[in-house]
C-alpha cells in the first residue's frame, strides 16, 4: 500500500471520528425543538423564560409547548437545577401558572427519551432538553448563546 | 429506488434472455421459466410500490406539520437528524389530546382555628370567633381553563365558600375571556383579581398554593374583611416591555370593583364603598441576572363612598403599592408595602393608611417553616376604615407537604390592636389540590 493510500485512509478515519459526538458533547444538555421551528439560537436568559413559562410564544407567534422528562430522570434533575427549583416547588409553580392563566396546562411529561424526541418531532412549537448522547433523528438542536453542545464554553451540562 | 429496481430487473431479464438465446436458442422451457420469473418479479415490485405508498400516507397522517424535506436537509448552524422512522405512540397522542378541552384544577382545605379574644372580632370562611376553636372548610375552588383558539382562552375560578352555620355561598371569583395577541399584549375581559400587589395575583384563592394558612390581612378578599378592592369586573391588559435583561412587564386595568366589606370589629355592619370605575397602572420586572427575583409596583385610583355616613359623600381613593419578591433555591421572601390614601372630595380632608407585610420561608425537605409580620395603621379620623385602627403582629408556623397534593400547616398568630386586647390565635390547616 502506497504512502498516499495510507494518508487517505488516515484522513478518512479522522473525519469519521469527528462525526462521532465526543464524550464531553454527550454529557452536554442539548436544547431540541421541532424541525419546523425557524429558531436557531436563544440566549440563556430566554431559555430560562421558555422553561418557566414566562415566554409563551416563538418569534412568529407559534405557541411554545414544553416537553419535560418525568421526575427522577437526569434530564428532569438538570432542568430543576437550571430553574433553581425543587421538584415540589416546580409542581407548585406550574399549578400556580395554570391558575393565573399564564399557562394552558403543566408541561407535557414524557416517561422516556423516545417519547420526548417523538413529541418534539411532531408537536409544532415543542422544546425540550435531551443529553447530546441520547439525540436521535428527527429533531433540531439549537444553539445557546451561540454555542452548540460540545463547543467550549457551552453552558448546559 | 423503485425505478432503479425496475431498471435492474429489465436489465437482468434482457441480459439473461440474450445469454439464453446465445446458449440455447431452442430451449423454450427455459424461456418460459424466465418469463415466469419476470412476472413474479414484476408482481413483487408492484407489491413493494403499494407498501411504500401506504407507509408514506401513514407518515403524512402522523406528522402533518413536519415536511420530510425539513428533516432530511442539514443546515450548517444546527445539528439535524437524518430521516426518522415514525414511531407509534398512542400515549403521546392521548397526552396531546389532553392539551385541548377544559383543564380542571381543584383546591380544598380543612381548617381548625381558635382565638383568645375577649372582644368581638370578625369571623369568615366559616370560622366562628369565640373562646372555643372550631373546624371549618373555608374555600373549595374549581379552576378551569380552556383554550378556544391559538390566541384565545377562557379562565374561571368557581369557589364554594363556607359561611355561617355551615352554609355555602357560590362566588365566581374569576371569569375571563383572554386574547393573547403576542407576548407584548394580552387582553382579558371579565371578572379578575386586581393587580394591586403581588399576593393577590400570585395565589388567587387557593390555600394549597400559599405557604401560610391564611392571606395577609391587607391582601384578604374584601368580602372577608380585606381593605383593598381585590376583585373587579372590566378589562385589563398585560404584556412584556422590550427591555432586554430587565424583563419588564406592564399591567393596565379599567373596571368596577363595587366593594362591600364587613367591619373587622365583629359589629356585623358592612361598608358599601359604591365604587366608581377604577384605573390601575402597574409594572413588574423579572431580571435575567437574578432568576427568582420579581420587583413591581402599581398605582390604583377610584372614587368611593362611606355607606355608614352617606353614599353621596365621595372620596378619592388612591392605592400605591410596591414589592420585592424572591422565590428560588427553596427560599420564599415576600415583601410588600402599601399606601392607601382617601381624600374627601367635599372637604379635601386627606387620610393616609400605610400597611406592609413581610414573609420569609425556607424549604428543608418536606418542611417549610415560615415567619410573617404584618402591619396596618388606619387613622382614627379615617371614617371608611374606622374599624381597622392599628393592627400589627407576627405569625410563625410551618408547612409540611405529605406529597405533591396534600399539605399540613400549623400557624400561631399574635396581633396587637389599638385600644383593644392583643389577639393570640392557633390555625391548623390541611390544604390539598386535585
Amino acid at each position: 500500500m502506497s504512502g498516499r493510500s495510507i494518508s487517505v485512509l488516515l484522513l478518512t478515519f479522522l473525519a469519521g471520528l469527528a462525526l462521532i459526538p465526543s464524550a464531553a458533547a454527550q454529557g452536554d444538555l442539548a436544547v431540541v425543538v421541532s424541525p419546523g421551528n425557524p429558531i436557531a439560537n436563544v440566549s440563556l436568559g430566554d431559555l430560562r423564560k421558555l422553561f418557566n413559562g414566562e415566554k409563551r410564544s416563538w418569534p412568529g407567534g407559534m405557541r411554545v409547548k414544553l416537553v419535560v422528562r418525568a421526575p427522577g430522570s437526569r434530564e428532569r434533575i438538570a432542568l430543576l437545577q437550571f430553574l433553581n427549583l425543587s421538584e415540589s416547588d416546580y409542581k407548585q409553580y406550574w399549578t400556580a401558572q395554570v391558575v393565573r392563566g399564564e399557562a394552558d396546562s403543566e408541561p407535557f411529561t414524557a416517561p422516556s427519551i423516545g417519547m420526548v424526541l417523538e413529541a418534539v418531532r411532531v408537536l409544532p412549537g415543542a422544546i425540550s432538553l435531551v443529553y447530546a448522547g441520547d439525540l436521535k433523528p428527527g429533531v433540531k438542536v439549537i444553539k445557546i448563546n451561540g454555542l452548540l453542545p460540545g463547543a467550549p464554553g457551552y453552558l448546559l451540562r | 429506488m423503485l425505478r432503479g429496481s425496475s431498471a435492474a430487473v429489465v436489465f437482468l431479464v434482457l441480459t439473461t434472455s440474450v445469454w439464453a438465446q446465445d446458449s440455447a436458442p431452442s430451449d423454450q422451457k427455459a424461456i418460459a421459466l424466465l418469463v415466469e420469473q419476470v412476472k413474479a418479479l414484476q408482481q413483487e415490485t408492484s407489491d413493494l410500490r403499494d407498501k411504500v405508498k401506504k407507509l408514506e400516507a401513514d407518515r403524512a397522517t402522523a406528522s402533518p406539520a413536519v415536511p420530510a424535506t425539513e428533516t432530511a436537509a442539514p443546515q450548517p448552524s444546527q445539528v439535524m437528524a437524518e430521516a426518522a422512522p415514525p414511531e407509534s405512540s398512542p400515549e403521546l397522542a392521548a397526552a396531546m389530546h389532553d392539551l385541548h378541552g377544559i383543564q380542571w384544577r381543584g383546591f380544598g382545605e380543612l381548617n381548625y382555628q381558635g382565638l383568645d379574644q375577649r372582644q368581638p372580632e370578625l369571623g369568615t370562611y366559616g370560622f366562628t370567633p369565640g373562646s372555643a376553636a372550631n373546624f371549618y372548610t373555608g374555600d373549595f375552588d374549581l379552576f378551569l381553563h380552556s383554550r378556544l383558539t391559538e390566541k384565545t382562552s377562557v379562565l374561571a375560578d368557581i369557589t364554594f365558600e363556607e359561611a355561617d352555620a355551615q352554609s355555602y355561598k357560590l362566588d365566581l371569583r374569576q371569569a375571563l375571556l383572554q386574547y393573547e395577541m403576542n407576548e407584548h399584549l394580552k387582553i382579558s375581559f371579565g371578572r379578575y383579581q386586581t393587580g394591586i400587589g403581588y399576593y393577590n395575583s400570585a395565589y388567587r384563592s387557593a390555600a394549597w398554593l400559599q405557604t401560610t394558612a391564611d392571606r395577609p390581612l391587607i391582601m384578604e378578599y374584601a368580602s372577608n374583611g380585606g381593605l383593598l378592592p381585590t376583585q373587579a369586573v372590566g378589562v385589563f391588559l398585560t404584556g412584556a416591555i422590550p427591555s432586554g435583561k430587565f424583563g419588564l412587564n406592564y399591567i393596565a386595568e379599567y373596571g368596577s370593583s363595587d366593594t362591600i366589606r364587613p367591619d373587622l370589629n365583629g359589629s356585623g355592619t358592612f361598608d358599601d364603598e359604591n365604587d366608581g370605575n377604577h384605573v390601575l397602572l402597574g409594572w413588574f420586572a423579572r431580571p435575567d441576572w437574578a432568576p427568582g427575583l420579581q420587583l413591581g409596583g402599581s398605582f390604583f385610583h377610584d372614587k368611593i363612598s362611606d355607606s355608614e355616613i352617606s353614599l353621596t359623600d365621595r372620596f378619592g381613593q388612591t392605592i400605591l403599592n410596591s414589592y420585592v419578591v424572591y422565590v428560588g433555591h427553596g427560599i420564599e421572601s415576600l415583601n410588600e408595602v402599601f399606601l392607601i390614601r382617601e381624600t374627601q372630595l367635599a372637604t379635601g380632608f386627606v387620610s393616609n393608611m400605610p400597611a406592609f407585610y413581610s414573609q420569609i420561608s425556607r424549604r428543608w425537605g418536606r418542611v417549610r417553616p415560615f415567619v410573617r409580620y404584618q402591619y396596618i395603621n388606619a387613622s382614627d379620623r379615617n371614617t371608611i376604615f374606622n374599624d381597622v385602627g392599628l393592627r400589627a403582629g407576627p405569625s410563625f408556623g410551618a408547612r409540611y407537604d405529605f406529597n405533591d397534593y396534600v399539605a399540613f400547616k400549623a400557624q400561631l398568630d399574635h396581633t396587637q390592636r389599638q385600644g383593644l386586647p392583643d389577639l393570640n390565635g392557633l390555625h391548623l390547616q390541611v390544604a390539598f389540590t386535585f
